[in-house]
């Protein structure tokens, strides 16, 4: 049985109250109350020790628990199916791409080279401020006031799980902007102000054992 | 030039995911999908009902965010979500179906308790214990424990009363302690 009043008696109000205590969330009158019983009674070490316990096996319950790690990518095609395909299309390069990988290497090499010109041209007139007025570029699944930022392009392990990856993205501080682009390559941002932080950053994320490849992007000094 | 900030908070990116940024519900979905999935697990007893719940719960998300209003944070919302969502598919379920590799954590039924306890130490009994406890014992003690929420939080996710999530902990944790007794462990705190 469940009941349905709180029990009125000190030490049932502790049962009930210091789990809440343990995990740092009381507040108010419930931990002035827990704090002055803990003061005054003898077994509250016992009593918080106990309850540690029941903290482990109950994360080892729950993390036993391993979600699959191709949820992500799930996830992406479903939202695909709610929300439409992406406004704008694959990019320029995933277009290129996927007509590269369509056609004999002699000609592939031949469109390549004649791409990159276009890509080196286009370059060089915006840094020269040259290009149509108003342009408001936008890479597929990147928020627009994240595309200038520092990025690499980075792939996983295959038995890398999305727990593992948030945790080593949150520790370097970085995050995902987009993808998964072709061959499996998310577009990280890098909270990195300059190219050392940058060289810093990406080479831990080439460090980890979660990650499969590191594809330097754009560096600090190349988006001012 | 600006630097780009990997920290934004779970608001900010519910805030961008209304706009209709796919990055910011990638993020949050990488920031939360292994919590909900596991406690969309612990509700059913069912992880292939937990990927769809799961899955369900960030589509949610990408509907819903427009009409957050920022009363709970974001992670106690998507746990409501995910509880509502498990209530429904377990009300669907004709019958109860543990998928193998969950079952697998739960002892085996042929043993007596006697046999199982002389198996395990304590910790791995408290945890077979717990897994044995009624769901609205589990679920506020997997709410705070594993979840690290408060109870304010908890009576939001599961929609009850402040007063009933404290009396659910306070009899949970009661059978927790006569089930390690009868199991003959000693509670630190008698």
């Amino acid at each position: 049985m469940s009941g349905s009043a709180f029990p009125a008696g000190e030490r049932d109000r502790m049962e009930a109250l210091l789990p809440f205590y343990l995990n740092g969330t009381l507040s108010g009158e419930d931990l002035a109350e827990v704090e002055a019983w803990m003061e005054s009674n003898p077994d509250a070490m016992s009593a918080l020790a106990e309850i540690e316990l029941e903290f482990s096996a109950i994360q080892s319950a729950n993390e036993s628990i391993c979600p699959p790690a191709d949820a992500l990518g799930r996830f992406n095609r479903a939202l695909d199916m709610e929300a439409g395909a992406e406004r704008t299309g694959p990019s320029m390069l995933q277009r290129l791409w996927q007509r590269l990988t369509s056609v004999p290497p002699a000609v592939a090499w031949v469109t390549a080279a004649a791409a990159l010109l276009i890509v080196v041209v286009q370059a060089g007139l915006e840094n020269f401020g040259v290009g149509p007025a108003g342009t408001d570029y936008h890479v597929a699944g990147v928020a627009p006031e994240a595309a200038n930022g520092p990025f690499a392009l980075v792939s996983f392990k295959p038995d890398a799980t999305l727990a593992d990856v948030a945790a080593l993205l949150e520790k370097e501080g970085a995050s995902i902007e987009g993808g998964p682009q072709a061959k499996g390559f998310y577009r990280i941002a890098i909270p990195a102000g300059d190219d050392a932080t940058y060289d810093s950053l990406t080479k831990a994320l080439s460090a980890s054992p979660l990650v499969a490849e590191v594809i330097p992007g754009r560096r600090p000094g190349n988006g001012s | 030039m600006p630097v780009n900030s990997g920290h934004a908070t779970d608001r900010e990116l519910v805030d961008r995911v209304a706009r209709g940024d796919r990055a910011a519900v990638r993020l949050l979905f990488m920031r939360h999908h292994a919590r909900v999935y596991r406690f969309a697990a612990r509700q059913t007893g069912s992880e292939s009902m937990a990927d769809d719940i799961a899955n369900e719960v960030f589509l949610e998300l990408w509907r819903q965010a427009p009409k957050f209003e920022g009363r709970s944070e974001v992670g106690t919302w998507l746990l409501g979500i995910a509880r509502f969502k498990a209530l429904s598919h377990r009300r669907k379920r004709t019958e109860d179906v543990l998928d193998e590799n969950y079952a697998e954590t739960i002892a085996d039924p042929s043993d007596t308790p006697e046999v199982v306890t002389l198996k395990e130490d304590k910790a791995a009994a408290l945890r077979r214990m717990v897994d044995a406890l009624p769901d609205e014992h589990r679920s506020v003690v997997d709410l705070a424990y594993y979840h690290g929420r408060s109870v304010t939080e908890i009576g939001e996710i599961l929609d009850i009363p402040v007063a009933t999530v404290k009396t659910r902990m306070f009899y949970a944790r009661k059978k927790l302690g006569e089930a390690l007794q009868k199991a003959g462990y000693e509670r630190g705190w008698p």
